[in-house]
């Protein structure tokens, strides 16, 4: 699999279906670094946020992406700061801040791809801008912004390294950005129960599945960027559907539809009946239903400031690790005035 | 895209999918275990390895459609 994405994407579409595979576990990892290379249509993103949008059902879909918003609403409520100017970057609906109170964030830029998704946007109390931008194209200018919040829009990007350079590039010094993506491990089930369905019937397989960021490579890349203090912490998020074809059903009302350059144009009838039931069997509950597992990776990074504490200077220790064991030693009685 | 047309059709018969899949749980759960025997390190799977479980899953759909159609 490994050189396949570097040929063009017509071309791809006749090899894959007569690559053989052996099981799950190809698809996920880290995804490939190189500048300069396409993975996604952003234009067909830009597409789906909108189609999404449009429909008249498109809250029933919003749930994962509220529930990541307000973890991230959490996140940043823990940081004993105001912002006076925070930026969204891929903010679609305004899932976060519409948890966050003047007091924390007085001004909002809220980005997004498409437009139509901005227009339906929740309201919240912070003064908001709207501005369509790109997650690789910042229009902002260096050092302007104190708090930047991502929400599961960055695992779209074409370039990771980049839209985080971007990122640490329009923070302000001690600014901190607090973001969340898919990464990992997400829908491992539809993954295989495509892949094993699609061998079966069809003799190879094809990705559908987005290639995601492993929880390890994420500390690279947001050192790379040049943020200070990072943590990186996972949560796994399972939903329940009925079968697998509310889970696709879901994902496209969500938006988050596969646009890789390399998807397949079609699924075949066929292969969407033994995926089915592949996944049911392989991973469905007692109760009939079928879970969905979406690994979300939360990320906090700062910018380099003086104020920061750095790691001490070699040579600078004071007390040795030989006097733990004094520890538990009565203190001596002119050591006693504390 | 207004009106009816092959998209809006074929999605329509997309929807009924599910109801008439649920009608064979035994069939799916043969074919699920002839699949999912092969991860375990059993044999590999290749193409059509579970041609008659899918056979007989996809005659009870095609039969569960024909009288859901009625």
């Amino acid at each position: 699999m490994m050189n396949i994405s570097r040929r063009s994407p017509l071309f791809l579409l006749l090899l894959s279906s007569s690559s053989s595979g052996s099981c799950c576990g190809l698809q996920s990892g880290s995804r490939r670094l190189i500048s300069g290379m396409k993975v996604f249509d952003r234009r067909m993103k830009r597409r789906q946020r909108s189609w999404s949008a449009r429909q008249e059902d498109t809250e029933l879909y919003d749930y994962l992406r509220d529930e990541v918003g307000s973890r991230l609403a959490d996140r940043v409520h823990d940081v004993a700061r105001t912002f006076p100017l925070a930026l969204d970057v891929g903010g679609g609906k305004n899932h976060i801040t519409q948890h966050l109170s003047k007091d924390v964030v007085e001004r909002l830029f809220l980005t997004d791809v498409s437009e139509e998704t901005l227009k339906r946007r929740r309201r919240g109390e912070i003064a908001t801008h709207c501005v369509v931008a790109d997650e690789e194209f910042l229009p902002f200018k260096e050092n302007t912004f104190d708090l930047v919040v991502s929400s599961l829009s960055l695992h779209w990007t074409n370039d990771l390294p980049a839209a985080l350079t971007q990122i640490q590039q329009v923070l302000k010094p001690d600014g901190v950005f607090i973001g969340a993506m898919v990464g990992g491990d997400s829908l491992y089930e539809l993954r295989c129960s495509l892949q094993l369905a699609e061998t079966e019937r069809e003799g190879g397989f094809s990705p559908h599945v987005s290639p995601y960021t492993a929880v390890t490579d994420l500390g690279n890349l947001l050192s790379h960027a040049g943020f200070n203090m990072l943590t990186v912490d996972v949560d796994d998020v399972q939903v329940h559907y009925p079968g697998i074809f509310e889970v696709m059903m879901d994902l496209q009302g969500m938006a988050e539809s596969n646009c890789a350059w390399n998807r397949r144009a079609l699924l075949h009838r066929d292969t969407m009946l033994a995926a089915a039931a592949v996944y049911k069997e392989m991973y469905g509950n007692d109760d009939g239903s079928v879970p969905a597992t979406f690994q979300i990776l939360y990320m906090i990074g700062w910018k380099p400031h003086e104020s920061q504490a750095k790691p001490a200077k070699r040579g600078s220790a004071s007390t040795s690790f030989a006097d733990l064991s004094k520890i538990n030693k009565p203190i001596r009685k002119d050591d006693a005035d504390l | 895209m207004s009106g009816s047309n092959v998209w809006t059709r074929t999605r329509e018969k997309l929807r009924l999918f599910p109801e008439i899949f649920a009608q064979c749980g035994s069939e799916a759960a043969a074919y699920g275990k002839c699949v999912s025997a092969t991860t375990t390190g059993g044999q590999e799977l290749k193409k059509d390895l579970c041609a008659k479980e899918f056979q007989a899953l996809k005659t009870c759909f095609t039969n569960a459609a024909k009288k859901r159609a009625k």
